[in-house]
């Protein structure tokens, strides 16, 4: 009676299965499961947001249907800098343009022959590659405004969209 | 542990309460959300579709505008349009339909601003358009105004936004099709 007792009290499962799925201490996998939760909750809702790139303006640096993070604390320190690629929101953070930052505030910004003047020196871009042939007069650029492009020049310029980007539309800077 | 009960019950009971309130009183922001995701849909349809299913949506989409709505679209290199009245938006529409394969319209972010007056609305929002057979989605912010009249929240006055102020800029006549 006692032997039957005894197996009908066994596990189901077998204990080296039940320590794979729960963990020696089962309280301390959930607080685990709680605290990885929250965390991914606040790291990938609110500091870095996972973004797939839909387009192909930023070719060849980030290729299309790749996958980044936006970093949004990036500028809590420092202001966007040259050469950064940056965020920068429509309407909210669902659909958003990635763009490189190549004039900054108080700048003036033009196209001569696809190559970017800057305060009417040009600037190096290694990382375009494209055949660009743009031609843009002179933009100044105000204290809070950036002038953004992508890397894939190669198009006409009415069909890229670039120009100048308000800060407050700067969300974040890419992570990788 | 019986006091803990009774106050999650009356916790439980008041939150049931606030979704019952807001289900039944819908706010004006949410009203007006739920009405431009019903606009995007109508104008949506699928190349899967037969011509009449395709037209069926049309008469419904002028109930979305006021008569004498205005609509500025202005898409880099893409579409360049202006209609200025709901009639105008449902010959629009229907020249999409007979011209355009198939059509999704989507508006992933919507920021709704209610005037103190509760009679008029702003909505600032992104529009994702895919046109079948084309490779790259249309997407642009934009503006529309929208007023209440006789209990509806019509849209009277829709205008493009320009995220990035583009200075060197030829406009292309597009086909009136893409944006309806």
């Amino acid at each position: 009676m006692t032997a039957q007792n005894q197996t009908t009290r066994t596990p189901r499962l077998p204990n080296w299965l039940r320590i794979a799925l729960v963990g020696r201490n089962p309280k301390f996998t959930l607080a685990r499961i709680a605290v990885l939760s929250v965390t991914c909750f606040v790291v990938f809702g609110f500091i870095l947001l996972p973004v797939r790139i839909g387009e192909i303006s930023m070719l060849p640096t980030y290729k299309e249907r790749s996958v980044n993070f936006v970093n949004r604390l990036a500028y809590l320190r420092h202001e966007p800098q040259r050469g950064d690629v940056v965020a920068i929101r429509l309407a909210g953070i669902h659909l958003m343009y990635m763009k490189r930052i190549i004039g900054l505030p108080g700048e003036t910004v033009a196209f001569v022959n696809g190559r970017v003047l800057i305060n009417d020196e040009a600037l190096d871009e290694p990382y375009e590659k494209s055949n660009c042939d743009w031609n843009m007069p002179p933009v100044k650029l105000d204290a809070d405004e950036y002038y953004v492009v992508g890397d894939n020049r190669s198009m006409p310029t009415r069909y890229h969209v670039h120009g100048v980007a308000k800060r407050y539309r700067i969300i974040g800077k890419l992570f990788l | 542990m019986k006091i803990v009960f009774r106050f999650v019950l009356a916790a439980a009971l008041v939150a049931f309460g606030v979704w019952l309130w807001m289900v039944l009183f819908p706010s004006p922001e949410k009203v007006i959300h739920k009405r431009l995701v019903a606009l995007a849909n109508t104008v949506s349809f699928s190349s899967n579709q037969g011509n009449l299913a395709r037209l069926a949506g049309v008469p419904n989409l002028g109930d979305f505008f006021s008569v004498n709505v205005e609509v500025n679209i202005d898409v880099p290199g893409r579409v360049q349009e202006r209609l200025m009245s709901r009639q105008e938006i449902v010959q629009a529409a229907l020249a999409a339909r007979s011209a355009v394969g198939g059509l999704t319209v989507k508006f992933p972010d919507i920021n709704i601003t209610v005037a103190p007056d509760k009679q008029s609305a702003t909505a600032d929002l992104t529009v994702e358009i895919n046109v079948s057979n084309q490779r790259d989605p249309i997407v642009q912010e934009m503006k529309f105004t929208l007023q209440k009249t006789d209990g509806k929240w019509l849209v009277t006055h829709i205008e493009t936004v320009r995220t990035l102020s583009i200075f060197h800029f030829e406009p292309l006549r597009f086909p009136s099709i893409v944006l309806t």
